[in-house]
């Protein structure tokens, strides 16, 4: 057996226990925290699903969407629809969520991705603002500016989650699996592809990958990501707004995963985490934040460009190098 | 393998009278090769003779203006990069451009995969050990990050990789620059199990010892015209080859 050809096993390896850990700890939370600050964290974690749709595009693929708020907004507004007007069950309106923002996703990323790098970035800030466009002034499908109201919530059978704490486990479940499957796809063909594009994707090609259809499934993962974002969220608050889809959350998202580090899902977990509560304890500098932020963004480039996660990585090691240093020293 | 091995065309490469401009700048005119099987060819001239161009042009990356390119009897002409390369022409570059981000066994599963997609079988584990061995890559930790690689060893990983892929045509653009003797060696090992496999060879190399050595034949350029095409010792002993690298007329020592 070569060295290092081995890769620890999905559900025994390092990742799984990680993840296991953090979610189990992660269910203690309803009984420590105020129904307010829970539902704080079911904001967070529906976030941190279209966080994670952020590392699919830019941590693995190395393309930069400003849309991904815009395809939250799909998805919420698909499953408001499927429940109000198409009287169809909740979890089958999540599924069609799903696909159908992911479907959205693809078609929309395959006319896109004509454009490379930069230029694409441009064009999603351009989608986005078409996206808000619609949200607002299509009464018909978003409500226009009075939203869609009366959602009803999460169902299985007879059982509803409607109270704070079953929504909150609810969300955990699903971005339990979701980082679970992120995983899958880190391993996968797929998402050698996806890398392979990001670190060059001249040379992609001579490895026989259509970059087009590649960025296109990436951008396809992505609305899957947010379409089941934004369908917790349509259960979750019960009412939709065009005034939460908005361009300034695409950006928060991008600040998230910067902060968090683009390495794996944990990181993107970490960025939202921070940025999330970091909103509420800072309330009262209310007037402050655009400033805070602004700096710490700055100051995060500067000082850790590769987020916190690449920082501990670094760290870690330097350490490994100094603990081989000192035992050939011995 | 073997069976793949039969249904090969007797040249893998051709091709046809292919041009080139860029905005008047003639970087390859009406240049014709044909490449057989298991060949070691290499492609020479001075710098600026259109050398990569013509492998750039081959796999893709720039389409040509007059010409047509076969593979195994497939015009290729007009077809995108990722299909060519699926088709089985793969292609390592001057500085290697392999997934930097990546540890070495995710570098190596890429071309894995293009075997997998392509002629839908596995590679077993005895012939990557082949390679790596052949690269003297062996001991090294398959799961460090690409980084932490010499600049010798990136370059014999990424033709590695490119044997892996299984294919029909090998494009080497310069593999010695920047490389010792001994990892030149480990390329020649390298190239050696390729043609062993039956895989051809189009070397692009500034190293003339390594170029005669190895070589086949050899197509001499310079600036985007095909000066001759022969063996090592024809090339050698070629006026107008002398002259080309030499820079003088070919009787200047009259």
């Amino acid at each position: 057996m070569m060295k290092g050809t081995r890769k620890g096993n999905l559900i025994t390896g390092r990742y799984m226990i990680t993840l296991t850990c953090i979610t189990i700890a992660g269910c203690f939370l309803p009984l420590v925290l105020s129904s307010y600050m829970l539902r704080v964290m079911n904001i967070a974690l529906i976030s941190y699903m279209c966080v994670l749709s952020v590392y699919v595009l830019l941590g693995m693929c190395g393309q930069n969407s400003f849309a991904q708020a815009g395809f939250w907004g799909v998805g919420a507004y698909i499953t408001a629809n499927c429940l109000l007007k198409l009287n169809l069950g909740p979890i089958v309106s999540m599924i069609i969520a799903i696909a159908g923002t992911a479907l959205f996703a693809f078609v929309l990323g395959f006319a896109f991705f004509r454009l490379k790098q930069y230029y694409f970035t441009f064009a999603t800030i351009g989608l986005m603002t078409i996206f808000n466009g619609l949200f607002m002034n299509w009464k018909e499908v978003t409500g226009g500016a009075l939203g869609i109201s009366g959602i009803p919530p999460f169902a299985i059978f007879s059982f509803e989650f409607s109270n704070e704490t079953s929504k909150f486990f609810l969300i955990i479940f699903c971005a339990f699996v979701v980082t679970f499957l992120m995983k899958i796809l880190f391993n996968s063909s797929l998402g050698r592809q996806f890398m392979a594009i990001r670190d060059n994707e001249l040379a992609a090609g001579c490895m026989g990958i259509n970059p087009l259809l590649t960025k296109s499934k990436a951008f396809a993962i992505g609305g899957a990501l947010c379409g089941l974002g934004g369908a917790l969220y349509a259960y979750l608050s019960g009412y939709l707004s065009f005034q939460v889809f908005t361009y300034n959350q695409s950006t928060m998202y991008l600040i998230m995963i910067m902060l968090g580090g683009t390495i794996n899902p944990i990181g993107a977990l970490i960025g939202t985490m921070i940025i999330s509560l970091l909103q509420e304890f800072v309330r009262p500098l209310q007037n402050y934040m655009q400033l805070i932020y602004g700096v710490g963004i700055m100051l995060l480039m500067i000082v850790q460009p590769e987020g916190i996660l690449g920082g501990i990585k670094a760290l870690y090691g330097k350490y490994n190098e100094r603990k081989t240093l000192r035992r050939s020293e011995a | 393998m073997e069976n793949t091995m039969k249904e090969r065309h007797l040249d893998v490469l051709k091709l046809e009278h292919v041009s080139k401009n860029f905005g008047g700048v003639v970087a390859a005119d009406d240049i014709c090769i044909e490449i057989n099987p298991g060949e070691i060819f290499g492609l020479i001239g001075p710098n600026g003779a259109g050398k990569t161009t013509i492998l750039n042009i081959i796999m893709g990356i720039y389409d040509a203006d007059k010409g047509n390119i076969y593979l195994g009897g497939t015009d290729i002409t007009k077809l995108p990069t990722y299909k060519r390369a699926r088709m089985g022409i793969a292609r390592t570059f001057q500085h290697p451009r392999l997934l930097t981000r990546c540890d070495i066994l995710t570098n190596i599963q890429m071309g894995i995969d293009l075997t997998k997609r392509t002629q839908k079988q596995n590679v077993d584990e005895s012939e990557l050990r082949e390679l790596l061995e052949a690269a003297n890559l062996q001991d090294v930790d398959l799961s460090l990050s690409v980084g932490q690689l010499s600049y010798g060893q990136q370059k014999l990983l990424e033709i590695v990789r490119a044997v892996l892929s299984h294919p029909y045509i090998m494009l080497v653009d310069e593999p010695a620059a920047g490389l010792n003797h001994r990892e030149m060696d480990y390329i020649v090992a390298l190239f050696n199990i390729a043609v062993k496999k039956g895989i051809a060879v189009l070397l692009i190399e500034h190293a003339m010892d390594l170029v005669m050595g190895i070589c086949d034949r050899i197509t001499v350029l310079n600036f985007g015209k095909q000066i001759m095409t022969g063996t090592p010792d024809e090339v050698q002993n070629n006026d107008e080859v002398i002259a080309a690298y030499l820079g003088g007329s070919a009787n200047a020592e009259d």
